[in-house]
């Protein structure tokens, strides 16, 4: 079934179309929330929070890309779990076990026969990548987020994250080049094909 | 060459994504192709997006489809939320048919006119005046205040008298009385046709205490929904 059928079977209240395009999308949506919010379970609570409103919302769909209204209610499930952490701090829960390794073997979409050397590098890089976003402020982290992970256009990022045109352009500039200068600080430790070049500094 | 200006990084980084027209795109990358710093903040903006479209998408780790019990789930009420919503309808049920009953008095108000100028000029009303003035004419035809008119007492004129007697007698008093009476009267007409059975002060009761029962509703919706997503 094509994707308009399933989203009109989906408006007239369908559970079954809509799930199945839960599972189209739910890689993208569970990764923007990731890169937002820096941990596992939190972005798993705003995936699941923006199928839920999504389902609810489904009549307000219009139109156009379903992908860029379907990050639009991440964003937003996003921005209320960080107002929900505001509120009630809680204690994050240790990355590491006692020897200093990863809990779990993050699962990549990537080839599943990915050699052991392409998954050291995958995750040196999503370390480095992850903690150069947490150092950006949350507004411009959402908006290379969207941009530059999930490709969306300017338009796409202006609704998703309820800002004018023209901020959107000024964030997204600002936010690549503190990037750049924070991924120049992990040099070596960055995979070769991703090693910035030395000395081209904006 | 100048240092680029924030302006210059701006339209950089919305060139890299095809977001500049065509003549502005052309511009731009004839100054980028003379302007060694301008190419390097291109560079360096151009890496920054690379790096990132190479991050590898993680799996999501586990299945988020809904099932209808998620869907039909709604956040418990507090135990007083029934009771509130019942107030709210009850006031506003109550404001409505007090608008309703104050809108139909007035025709019936109307039926009823005739009684009060029936008060104003008619017999009556008067009679018992009258039948209470009539022996104090007859008895006292010497009274002052029957003096400007001393026809009216001559005892002779026994039973035409009494009638103009109480005509006369009557007819200073009832027309004093009259005008205390319309005084009494006019204000209650004028309530009763304006304002209707059911006071204004009521009406205004009731609409707060809607308006205070819905607020204490929707706040109580408000907290559940949030404290449900806690």
């Amino acid at each position: 079934m094509d994707e308009p059928t399933l989203i009109r079977d989906a408006q007239r209240g369908d559970l079954d179309s809509f799930n199945t395009l839960v599972l189209a999308y739910q890689d993208a949506l569970f990764n923007t929330a990731l890169r937002i919010l820096g941990d596992e379970e939190q972005a798993a609570d705003a995936t699941q929070e923006a199928f839920l409103s999504a389902f609810r919302a489904i009549n307000s769909y219009r139109g156009g890309s379903f992908k860029a209204w379907l990050l639009r209610t991440v964003t937003n499930a996003c921005y209320d779990e960080l107002r929900r952490q505001k509120r009630r701090p809680t204690t994050p829960l240790e990355p590491d076990t006692e020897d200093g390794d990863a809990m779990e073997t993050p699962r990549w979409l990537a080839d599943p026969s990915i050699s052991p050397e392409q998954q050291a590098e995958a995750e040196e890089l999503e370390h480095a990548i992850q903690h150069c976003l947490e150092n950006l402020p949350l507004e411009f982290r959402a908006v290379v987020v969207l941009a530059d992970l999930q490709g969306l256009d300017y338009n796409a990022v202006a609704k998703a994250v309820r800002a004018p045109l023209g901020t959107v352009k000024s964030r997204l500039a600002r936010a690549r080049l503190r990037l750049r200068e924070c991924l120049q600080g992990f040099g070596e430790l960055l995979p070769s094909a991703f090693r910035l070049q030395e000395g081209s500094r904006a | 060459m100048t240092t680029p200006s924030f302006r210059d990084i701006e339209q950089l980084s919305a060139y890299l994504d095809g977001e500049l027209g065509p003549m502005e795109a052309a511009r731009l990358a004839s100054r980028i192709a003379t302007d060694p710093q301008l190419a390097s903040v291109f560079e360096a903006l151009r890496q920054s997006q690379a790096v990132l479209r190479h991050l590898p998408p993680r799996r999501a780790p586990r299945n988020f489809t809904l099932t209808p019990q998620m869907v039909r789930q709604k956040p418990p009420l507090p135990r007083a939320y029934p009771f509130f919503r019942f107030s709210t309808a009850l006031a506003a049920v109550l404001l409505v048919f007090t608008f309703a009953i104050n809108a139909i008095s007035p025709l019936s108000l109307g039926a009823r006119a005739p009684a009060p100028s029936y008060g104003l000029g008619g017999a009556a009303t008067e009679e018992p005046v009258m039948a209470f003035e009539a022996p104090a004419a007859t008895e006292a035809p010497a009274e002052p205040e029957i003096a400007p008119e001393p026809k009216l007492v001559v005892p002779a004129a026994t039973q035409a008298a009494p009638p103009s007697a109480d005509a006369a007698k009557v007819t200073p008093e009832a027309q004093a009385k009259p005008g205390i009476e319309e005084q009494a009267r006019a204000p209650s007409e004028a309530e009763s046709i304006e304002q209707g059975p059911i006071p204004l002060s009521w009406q205004i009761a009731l609409g707060l205490l809607a308006l205070v029962n819905l607020s204490i509703v929707f706040l109580m919706q408000k907290y559940a929904s949030s404290k449900w997503r806690e």
